[in-house]
């Protein structure tokens, strides 16, 4: 863990550590924990490397660096009994309290030193990363390496003084670190990709022919316009920033009624906005996918942390009653399939998709397998060419079919023309209150829910198949819930986990197989409410087996929560 | 030739303004020779809303005061139709009033046609933005969209129409169409469309419309001219109409687009672009 003040450079220290780590062939995953504000307030940057796959922060932090007292307080709760700090003293020593016995501090004013050798305060955090890298017992040589890819395109200037500042520290370790506490092996995980949620998100948009981004700035959702912006134009496509949701959600729905492959990214309070036309396009037949990227709510709640409490707010949103379906990527790797997935169920079924995500998944950073392009479909569903249209007597935009599904004109082609429409409407799509055409509109919207179900993706279980305690989450909590089973595992206890993709429509076959030996099922969610638990509570008929385990402080899980919380409701059973 | 959708009978009142709006529309589209394949006509919420239901078209019904994003998403889709939004002055400058401010900065090659009659005539009477004081109780000041768009430093074709001067709109529509199918940017063209029913101006609005296209000495090229003369006409308790004002600024189209295949209508494959999109995965490594 790397903290200070906002401005302080920790996410740089995290960044470059997180190269090395890569470097050297291990799994790394990170998060951070900033403020909603440009700089100032207390900020950290937690890294977590591996040789095994990882997609979580785990429970605790060997490693401390902190740029002054607030950060220890703010880490203290975390750090294992033996961690080490690197302790900046520029403002004097750490307090006696904040000292534990286990703790092996070095303390040394690394922003005074690096403001008397370097002139910048600044370079403090590249004196830390040097004095980190001793400590962890890495190569020299690599440290330098890495300082110079990330520098070397910002002048002269700043690569010297970086590597000046590298220098102090590994100076000032050479006198004060005896021997290194840790050592890194080498791994052999090189071929590992690094991403976030929304990085996979975007680029498989992209790659699956997704031509017209729409958004609004807000957190968490902006890096998905941030990395599309500079690389969408370059493919024919457009990243266009409106002036609000309402805006977002429309202008998607024209683009997409108009022929292109549409997504809008928001969070809570944008999706608020654009539920009004999420319904519309429910209503109109039109194919959209909207990723939402929960935080704390609601109003402006906490915009940088995490939490899963909008399942209810997609779901059931907008009046009126639509189909929606509603998919649950649990790492970066499913964001990329399941995005593509996204776009393809949009359009086939014609009608919106909410890609859920959370803060977690949405920023925090992990080592995957690359992304295998040549997996990705483009399926655009009844989509008619001029030539298609031309074989038919008659075209009715909302034709009732054998398939549930009608044939969709866009502009531009000869004998498409059609009338469409948020009010209710014949299959012209010319609007209609007659209470027959009504019921069948009704019934041929509504059945995409059942016919969906077999394209919808299913949960992936996890564990033996001989356990009677299981768990169910989504999003962000797969990572922690996995360590979880192996804590659970060492002592005795054996879970079984189903890591749900499709919130709605709920497939109830799906998780009635899952459910099927199970004793108890705990539902893990970071909300106050259990939402997911009341969803799943409303599809199985016996509800006494399913039980809340729920987070809703802005933080993620740790492993060891869950695996707490299971044994803890274990104890009153056993004994009963 | 496929069959598609029949055209609707107008719902409005025997009377309505939104009548002559109408044929002036159909005359503008046929003597232009644009297809209704390639016209995209999307309506708002309102009696004058439902405009795109009576002539042959591509018509798209947009949420209430949403249909210009959606009329701006249509046309960057496929900048290559003839994009017409076409609704109230409720829902133009009181529910998505946010949308026209934006929509006259952004420019988008696109027809704004806006039928105005200072009431809510669907809802049967309440007052809308462009409500005089003492209509139906209002205490506001009416909303002049003409002199808002003149604010609006890069805006680009600027017109008011009347129904009940059929020769005059027809004309102003070919302009706009002609203006935005030339992708030259936002043809915003708002037209005194009375309601009979509850607000029947076509008396007072007569009297009050002066038509600027018959100044010798007028010019549309100049935004100074045009803003001191409406300004002079509003305190004169005159309305000006005609075309107000025309502008060159890049349109949205122009600035945003950057490629000659409209996104709507590229190939997507994923074979053609596999290599290119391999490229971008060094950007995880």
């Amino acid at each position: 863990m790397i903290g200070g003040q906002g401005g302080d450079g920790t996410l740089t220290v995290v960044n470059l550590l997180g190269r090395v780590f890569r470097d050297i062939g291990l799994n790394i995953y990170d998060a951070r924990n900033v403020l909603s504000r440009i700089r100032g307030g207390h900020a950290d940057g937690v890294i977590r490397a591996s040789v095994r796959d990882i997609h979580s922060i785990g429970d605790q932090v060997d490693v401390l660096v902190a740029f002054d007292e607030e950060a220890v307080q703010a880490g203290l709760s975390d750090l294992s009994e033996t961690a080490v700090i690197i302790f900046d003293s520029s403002k004097g020593p750490l307090s006696e309290g904040l000292r534990k016995p286990g703790f092996r501090i070095y303390s040394a004013p690394f922003g005074n030193m690096a403001a008397s050798e370097l002139r910048r305060n600044i370079f403090k955090n590249t004196i830390t990363f040097g004095v980190l890298g001793r400590l962890l017992g890495l190569d020299d040589e690599l440290l330098k390496k890495v300082l110079i890819v990330r520098y070397e395109r910002r002048g002269k200037e700043a690569l010297e003084s970086n590597l000046k500042a590298l220098q102090i520290g590994l100076d000032y370790a050479t006198k004060n670190i005896g021997r290194n506490p840790y050592s890194l092996a080498p791994a052999s995980n090189s071929n590992k990709i690094l991403s976030t949620g929304n990085e996979a998100v975007a680029f498989a948009f992209l790659a699956s022919g997704g031509r017209f981004f729409i958004g609004y700035p807000i957190t968490p959702a902006t890096d998905i316009m941030e990395w599309l912006t500079p690389r969408l134009p370059k493919f024919g496509g457009v990243v266009k920033q409106a002036e609000d949701e309402l805006a977002v959600i429309n202008m998607g729905i024209g683009a997409a009624y108009a022929g292109a492959r549409v997504m809008v990214a928001t969070s809570g309070p944008g999706q608020s906005l654009m539920t009004e036309g999420v319904g519309h396009a429910g209503e109109a037949e039109i194919p959209i996918v909207v990723v939402e990227c929960q935080r704390v709510g609601p109003s402006t709640g906490e915009p940088t942390k995490n939490e899963q409490s909008d399942v209810n707010h997609v779901v059931f949103a907008s009046h009126g009653e639509f189909p929606r379906f509603v998919i649950a990527p649990g790492n970066a790797n499913e964001c990329f399939y399941i995005t593509s997935q996204a776009m393809n169920l949009a359009e086939k079924y014609q009608l919106p998709v909410f890609l859920l995500l959370d803060q977690a998944l949405c920023q925090n950073s992990a080592s995957i397998e690359p992304f295998d392009l040549t997996k990705l479909t483009i399926d655009r569903g009844k989509l008619a060419t001029e030539e298609d249209l031309a074989k038919l007597a008659v075209f009715k935009r909302y034709e009732f079919t054998e398939d549930g599904i009608s044939w969709r004109s866009i502009p531009s082609e000869e004998g498409g023309e059609s009338q469409v429409t948020g009010n209710e409407h014949n299959e012209f799509g010319a609007v209609s209150t007659d209470r027959t055409n009504r019921l069948r509109m009704m019934r041929k919207r509504m059945n995409k829910l059942e016919l969906g179900k077999k394209d919808l993706p299913k949960g992936n279980n996890f564990g033996p198949k001989t356990a009677k305690i299981g768990i169910i989450g989504f999003g962000s909590t797969y990572g922690p819930i996995i360590e979880s089973m192996e804590q659970l595992a060492s002592k005795g206890v054996e879970v079984r986990f189903h890591q749900i993709r499709t919130i709605w429509p709920l497939l109830e076959d799906d998780l009635a197989d899952f459910m099927d030996q199970l004793d108890v099922v705990y539902v893990v969610e970071n909300n106050y409410q259990g939402q997911l638990a009341s969803l799943i509570r409303s599809s199985v008929s016996d509800l006494k087996r399913i039980e809340s385990i729920t987070k809703f402080d802005g933080s993620s899980f740790k492993p060891k929560e869950i695996a707490g919380a299971i044994l803890s409701g274990l104890t009153p059973k056993v004994s009963a | 030739m496929t069959k598609t959708v029949p055209i609707s009978t107008p719902i409005w009142c025997p009377g309505c303004g939104d009548f002559g709006v109408l044929a002036s529309l159909k005359k503008a589209l046929a003597e232009l020779a644009i297809k209704p394949k390639d016209t995209v006509i999307v309506g708002g919420i309102g009696c004058s809303g439902s405009i795109h239901n009576d002539l042959e078209c591509y018509g798209i019904h947009s949420l209430h005061g949403r249909l210009l994003p959606t009329a701006i998403g249509v046309k960057l889709a496929n900048p290559n139709l003839t994009v017409i939004a076409a609704g109230g002055d409720g829902d133009g400058y009181a529910i998505g009033a946010g949308h026209f401010i934006h929509a006259l900065k952004r420019n988008p090659s696109l027809v704004y046609l806006v039928m105005q009659n200072g009431t809510y005539g669907l809802t049967k009477g309440q007052p809308s933005p462009t409500a005089v004081p003492g209509y139906e109780g209002n205490v506001e000041a009416p909303f002049d969209a003409v002199m808002t768009a003149l604010s609006i430093q890069n805006t680009t074709f600027i017109a008011r129409g009347f129904s009940g001067n059929p020769a005059q709109l027809t004309d102003l529509l070919k302009k706009g169409i002609q203006h935005a199918n030339s992708l030259k940017g936002f043809a915003f063209i708002e037209v005194l469309s009375p309601c009979v029913t509850y607000n029947d101006t076509y008396k007072e609005w007569r009297e009050q419309v002066h038509n600027l296209d018959t100044e010798p000495s007028y010019s549309s090229k100049s935004r100074v001219m045009a803003f001191t003369r409406a300004a002079e006409l509003l305190s004169q308790g005159k309305i000006p109409t005609g075309l107000i004002f025309t502008g060159e600024t890049k349109s949205l189209e122009n600035n945003t687009l950057m490629s000659k295949e409209p996104m709507a209508l590229q190939n997507l494959s994923l074979a053609t672009n596999l290599q290119r999109y391999e490229e971008l995965l060094k950007d995880f490594r």
